[in-house]
């Protein structure tokens, strides 16, 4: 039955595909032809929708600029969403359909590291290009600690075929220890994570930066969400061993915001901290009557920061004006679709007409100094951006309605206009991860429309992401 | 003196002198946490009443208790979204809300527990005492459904209504919440054994629990008395859960399996079906969890607590007040 319906869909993506190609070459004239190139992403929700609407964005503004080398893209989106979530299993359906069909040379996509990490198996021995704008999980590309399986193993002892324009969330502890200790002046802190895989390793990072920093580690503690609700023995055991902050590793879906609540029932007026997992509105909730000061961390940079990607940026709300349009990684996305159509148009100047997947995947590989919008940068071997932005978010409470709208959107529903501001960014580029980083104090005051775009984004950009490493978490257990 | 008994005596001091050697090192964070152990057992001692109550008269663990405790927390946060309560800070508004609300869940979960107990108790009465156990599982899976399909997995927030007053006495921080939580459950714990020690119903419990057979040839209706100390049992787990809303602010649909754990222990440890034996297992059980928490690390406090159970199973199965069960 599946075999069956596979090939109905298999069949009909041809006449499809013929169709199209019929009529682009018919009515393109000067055109040698049509490449495509495809994303996976979970288009069901706004977050996975703003990201295809980059990777459009991207391709149009190619085409009109007459394409490829002379070739016209065409794109397709793929929705890797099964009832109403993002699925490992309809990722990998759609990668194989893509593979089908000789004329996708690459993808954009995927969204989720779970889905990217079902997928590469299946795209690496086929060299099919896979560049994702917004996957942070590190065992994707990286070979460290902590991680269920190995890259290699991934690849399966092809070349690499993965690539993302986001960096990694071993960045985040690192990024936080450094802002807490140099710019909040935290000396002593005290450490809680949720016992996931996810948790353990941000925990993990952020303590050894913050040592090598000249910090101390009051206590460290674990909690595991089905075991402890009251968390006020430990803040206490925190605060007697005389930390002036707390550090969590974990996500709002364990319950880690709600220390946050309870400092309060301890009379404990300290900053809180923990990286992505806790920049969501539902973090925010549980906090609820002592939001203000969380800092959270999130891996990337915020793209209506960068002053490469504002002309970008204004260009795309003319094309795409609805409301939901942007989102947090469109930018990425836009970059993401660039290099690989880069990529492609090196390829087909070498094979002086269409390329192999090979020789797209080759030319990936070798590129160098590539001038996205968020920034020039480099990739590694292992497929990794030489850009790595950590970006630090607070919640400030009391906001007016104007500074709502230029906070990020991610605000808590039980207290009035409590939201998460972008506060600066940490660049780890060309420099150890624990030597010592430089710290871009960017306090700029935002531009208003800038923030309602990214108000958006955010709203249902960060929270998918955070479950999704939880999940990715679970799963690797 | 027994051998086991000698070991549970050995142990408790043990416990003891340890706490009273950290209360003399750090006298403040010791009634700090003794303070945070307190609220905690306060709220156990509630849900431990009503396991050792229906115990004490049909000898079932009832493992759906906690999920009737967690429910109460549910359903206390649905009624009070119809009041225009503030959460910022104390208004009248809120006064009348938690006066009204507070009795309103106590008294729906009372008709849950009864329901629960017609359906899926009453018709095993006579059944291996197995099979009323399996069901009581059962109905705290579909309890734990119910919830899990109202609010979803994600962690529920709970009005936050209580005057939010606070003070520092001697180093030592407590908040209004505090007292209102062991205020309330010793006024309910106290109106509990007023209830069973000096009311006519209150007699026909403690003569079914103590011979079913001869209080029914007395002319007791067992059914009705058995439903009543289903409907008291429910009252308490939904002031608990209530109490537990109020004070944690969130709630989880799974929340009453450990809770629930938990309480069953301290019912244990108190000596399953004696009244005062749950209350003050309930205290310490909570006051265990606190000092394991603070003294040893919340990882280990799991182990310690279900540690206690083993402890007192082998030791000393009576509990610490001595079991009250029907003698055969």
């Amino acid at each position: 039955m599946v075999r069956a319906r596979g090939l109905i869909v298999l069949t009909t993506a041809t006449l499809v595909a013929f169709a199209c190609g019929g009529t682009t070459g018919g009515g393109g004239g000067a055109s040698k032809g049509t490449i495509k190139i495809g994303s996976d992403l979970p288009v069901c929700t706004i977050g996975g929708q703003a990201v295809s609407n980059g990777v459009q964005f991207a391709v149009n503004q190619k085409n009109a600029a007459g394409g490829v080398e002379g070739y016209t893209i065409q794109y397709q989106s793929f929705d890797d969403c099964r009832q109403g979530a993002y699925s490992a299993d309809a990722g990998v359906d759609n990668v194989r359909k893509m593979l089908d069909d000789n004329k996708f040379l690459g993808m954009v996509g995927p969204y989720n590291s779970a889905v990217a990490k079902a997928e590469i198996p299946i795209a690496a021995p086929k060299h099919f290009v896979m560049i994702s704008p917004a996957n942070t999980n590190p065992c994707l590309t990286k070979d460290i600690a902590g991680c269920a399986y190995h890259p290699q193993d991934l690849r399966a002892g092809n070349a690499n075929n993965y690539w993302r324009v986001v960096t990694t969330d071993d960045y985040q502890g690192p990024a936080m220890a450094t802002y807490a200790y140099k710019t909040l002046g935290i000396k002593n802190i005290g450490i809680l994570d949720d016992s996931t895989v996810f948790g353990v390793g941000i925990a993990g990072s952020f303590e050894q930066q913050f040592k090598s920093l000249g910090g101390t580690v009051a206590k460290h503690s674990e909690y595991k969400k089905e075991q402890t609700s009251d968390f006020k023995s430990i803040l206490l055991g925190f605060k007697n061993a005389g930390a002036l902050g707390v550090y969590v590793g974990g996500t709002d879906d364990q319950n880690i915001c709600i220390p946050r609540k309870q400092m309060k029932d301890i009379g404990w007026d300290a900053p809180f901290m923990g990286g992505d997992g806790i920049e969501t509105s539902d973090c925010v909730d549980q906090a609820s009557g002592n939001e203000p000061n969380i800092y959270a961390t999130s891996a990337g940079a915020d793209a209506t920061k960068v002053d490469g990607a504002k002309q970008a940026i204004a260009d795309f709300r003319k094309a795409f004006s609805g409301p939901n349009d942007f989102g947090g990684y469109t930018m990425q996305a836009y970059d993401a679709a660039n290099a690989l159509m880069a990529a492609i148009g090196r390829a087909v100047k070498n094979a002086n007409g269409t390329p192999s997947r090979e020789q797209v995947r080759a030319e990936m590989a070798k590129t160098t100094g590539f001038k996205g919008v968020i920034g020039t940068y480099d990739f590694d071997k292992n497929g990794d951006t030489s850009l790595k932005i950590v970006s630090i978010y607070v919640v400030t409470g009391g906001l007016s309605d104007a500074a709502v709208k230029d906070s990020t959107g991610v605000c808590g529903s039980k207290t009035k206009n409590a939201c998460f501001v972008w506060k600066t960014q940490f660049d780890f580029a060309n420099q150890g991860l624990h030597r010592r980083v430089r710290v871009k104090d960017q306090e700029r005051v935002l531009r208003v429309e800038d923030a309602i775009r990214l108000r958006q984004a955010r709203l249902v950009l960060c929270s998918p992401k955070s479950s999704e490493e939880a999940a990715f978490g679970l799963l690797a257990l | 003196m027994s051998l086991p008994d000698f070991g549970f005596y050995v142990l408790c001091a043990t416990a003891i002198v340890l706490l009273a050697a950290q209360a003399v090192i750090h006298p403040g964070e010791f009634v700090q946490v003794f303070i945070f152990g307190l609220t905690q057992g306060s709220i156990y001692a509630l849900v431990a009443l009503g396991y050792t109550m229906v115990y004490g008269i049909i000898e079932l663990i009832n493992f759906a208790h906690g999920d009737v405790f967690t429910l109460g927390a549910y359903v206390g946060s649905a009624i009070l979204g119809f009041f225009a309560i503030s959460e910022g800070g104390f208004t009248t508004v809120n006064l009348i809300a938690l006066l009204l609300v507070f009795p309103a869940v106590m008294l729906v979960m009372g008709g849950i527990n009864v329901a629960i107990e017609r359906v899926a108790y009453r018709p095993l009465r006579n059944a291996p005492r197995l099979a009323p156990l399996i069901t009581a599982i059962g109905m705290s899976f579909f309890l734990e459904g119910v919830m899990f399909l109202w609010h979803g997995p994600a962690t529920v927030h709970f009005p936050d209504i209580l005057p939010k007053a606070a003070t520092t006495v001697a180093g030592v921080f407590f908040g209004f919440k505090d007292v209102f939580v062991v205020v309330v459950a010793a006024i309910l714990v106290a109106l509990l054994a007023i209830f069973i020690n000096r009311t006519k119903l209150g007699k026909a419990m403690r003569a079914t629990a103590q011979d079913r057979d001869a209080a029914q040839l007395m002319g007791i209706d067992i059914n009705r008395t058995i439903a009543a100390t289903f409907f008291i049992g429910a009252l308490l787990a939904g002031a608990g859960g209530m109490i537990w809303g109020l004070y944690y602010n969130t709630v989880y649909y799974q929340l009453g399996f450990r809770s629930g754990l938990i309480a069953f222990t301290a019912a244990v440890f108190g000596g399953i079906g004696n009244i005062p034996g749950a209350a003050l297992g309930g205290l310490i059980i909570g006051l265990i969890a606190a000092f394991s928490d603070s003294y040893i690390g919340s990882k280990w406090t799991q182990v310690v607590v279900f540690g206690i159970l083993i402890g007192v199973l082998v030791f000393r199965p009576t509990g610490l007040l001595g079991m009250r069960v029907p003698e055969k």
